[in-house]
């Protein structure tokens, strides 16, 4: 049974958990999600990549409000989002397990579950603290 | 140092100024406007006949120019500005762009805008991203707002006791203002103490979303010492967009390396333009969208050192007798944001308070060199610098 996502375009692969994003041949900037083309240098010469995994916390906040339409949740709770800096490019995403974080701190990508449709859980990419 | 005195004659001054009471409005937006450009018009003396070329704008489903049915139907040219927070500053601009272009004397400009409560909802679509961000909850401006000022305390080792600071001055400013919308005082323990919205910023420490109104009479040249005891002329006025590394509103990734900004570059190019430095500017107004965004802008503008912000704000440095006060009337934080008007109050402010009229706290020892800068989705700002030739620098 496969998982199901909010979005596969997000997606390399979904078992195990990789981001797909895109890479420019010319200038090497390196976007999510993928695009056609090159913000940087203007060029379309790009492709698909798999980013990193593992990064470390570039900024954080916790969400304590539920937002506005199209936010779909079973069940609101203030949940963390932040950017984490993956190397080649700085990632925006839910930070998942806790509601407190430390710039620095060291994450690994995971999936966390956004809301049920039809009894079935829909999952979206997260990081997780690693464990101490 | 001194200002280029330049007597061309396609100096371009603010004559006329007028703003109304931001805050809830149970009317049409057309009758806002129209109490906006009918203040300015009186404020120099001069009827909606008088005007040679407007400039409207407005981030609502009202189109400005239709305005001219209930002010009279001269013919004039009315351009019509869509440009986010950065709407006023873009109309003006292009205010001042038409009379030079033209060969005309006499400019309208009005940006008003009438939010509901909560306003400001926005579509992934809108953005060019995927459903995913707004569902997944990504799409949300004062989470934005909080990633940046936290990175960019952890950056310059500023604390977050300096928002409660801004918040504290934003009100405190807004309390002798007799146009601004939240004008009971927060002190700082309030700003600090009150519910957390997104980490570190406090209810305190935002905007909201409201209703406004601001009109500007432009004049070229000679012409503006007919109209006006006291023209203010405009030095300059520069609009910049985002260049890569910069980091804005409902961004799923940013590049590693250097940060760059529009409001650095438009900063810069509105100084330049001037022939003046950051330390000449006397009184300002800054994009405070929240407390975060101040702290931010003083510093990419070059007004204060990246951080210095939170000793200058402690040693009261902004204040209304300090080096540099900023935001005199309260700002973003007590007038709320009406995205068409805000830009044009900031120079509404900045006018009154270099003709020595200022509606709420004057600042002292008449100021000659003001400053404004506007910031907004999805990446652009617009600075302008102002200057009162009749004072000696």
């Amino acid at each position: 049974m496969s998982i199901e996502v909010v979005d596969s375009t997000l997606f390399m692969s979904v078992e195990p958990v990789a981001l797909a994003g895109s890479v420019c041949r010319v200038c090497n900037s390196h976007v999510f999600p993928s695009m056609g083309s090159c913000p940087t240098c203007s060029s379309v010469d790009v492709t698909k990549i798999a980013l990193p995994t593992m990064g470390t916390i570039w900024s954080w906040t916790t969400q304590h409000f539920p937002p506005k339409a199209p936010f779909r949740t079973d069940e609101f709770a203030p949940f963390s989002i932040g950017y984490v800096d993956l190397g080649p490019v700085i990632v925006e995403g839910w930070l998942v397990g806790k509601t407190h974080w430390v710039i620095g701190e060291s994450v690994r990508l995971t999936l966390a579950k956004a809301w049920t449709h039809e009894g079935s859980p829909v999952y979206t990419y997260g990081f997780e603290a690693l464990e101490r | 140092m001194s200002v280029k005195k330049d007597n061309s004659k396609d100096n371009i001054y603010v004559v006329g100024a007028a703003r109304t009471e931001f805050g809830r409005f149970d009317g049409e937006d057309n009758d806002l406007a129209e109490r906006g450009i009918r203040g300015a018009l009186d404020d120099c003396g001069i009827s909606w006949t008088d005007i040679q070329f407007a400039v409207g704008g407005t981030n609502g489903e009202t189109k400005p120019d239709n305005l001219v049915s209930r002010l009279g139907l001269t013919g004039l040219p009315f351009v019509t500005v869509k440009n986010g927070c950065a709407t006023g500053a873009v109309a003006l601009m292009s205010a001042r762009n038409g009379l030079i272009a033209e060969d005309l004397d006499i400019a309208c400009v009005v940006g008003y805008d009438n939010h509901a409560r909560g306003a400001f909802g926005a579509s992934p679509a809108r953005y060019g991203i995927g459903e995913w961000y707004g569902e997944t909850g990504m799409m949300v401006t004062t989470s934005y707002f909080a990633l940046k000022i936290q990175r960019y305390l952890f950056e310059h080792g500023i604390s977050e006791r300096t928002l409660g600071y801004a918040s504290a001055k934003a009100f405190a400013y807004a309390q002798e203002h007799p146009y601004a919308w939240r004008r009971k005082p927060v002190s700082v323990a309030e700003a600090m103490d009150a519910d957390m919205i997104n980490d570190p910023l406090t209810r305190f420490m935002f905007c909201s979303p409201d209703a406004g109104a601001v009109s500007l009479i432009l004049a070229r040249g000679s012409r503006a010492f007919d109209l006006c005891e006291t023209p203010i002329r405009l030095a300059s006025v520069a609009l910049r967009g985002r260049r890569p590394g910069s980091f804005e509103v409902f961004s799923p990734w940013l590049s590693p390396g250097d940060r760059t900004s529009p409001s650095i570059d438009a900063a810069k190019a509105a100084f330049n333009q001037a022939g003046i430095t950051p330390a000449d500017v006397q009184v300002a107004q800054l994009q405070d969208t929240d407390s975060g965004a101040e702290v931010i802008h003083l510093g990419e503008t070059g007004l204060a050192d990246h951080g210095d912000q939170e000793a200058a704000y402690r040693n009261g440095d902004f204040d209304i007798d300090g080096r540099l006060p900023v935001n005199t009337d309260g700002g973003l934080l007590a007038n709320g944001e009406p995205v068409g008007a805000s830009g044009l109050r900031q120079v509404h402010e900045i006018v009154r308070q270099l003709q020595g009229r200022a509606d709420g706290m004057q600042v002292p020892g008449s100021p000659r060199i003001g400053f404004t800068h506007v910031y907004g989705a999805p990446g652009i700002s617009a600075c302008t610098v102002l200057i009162n030739e009749g004072v000696q620098p």
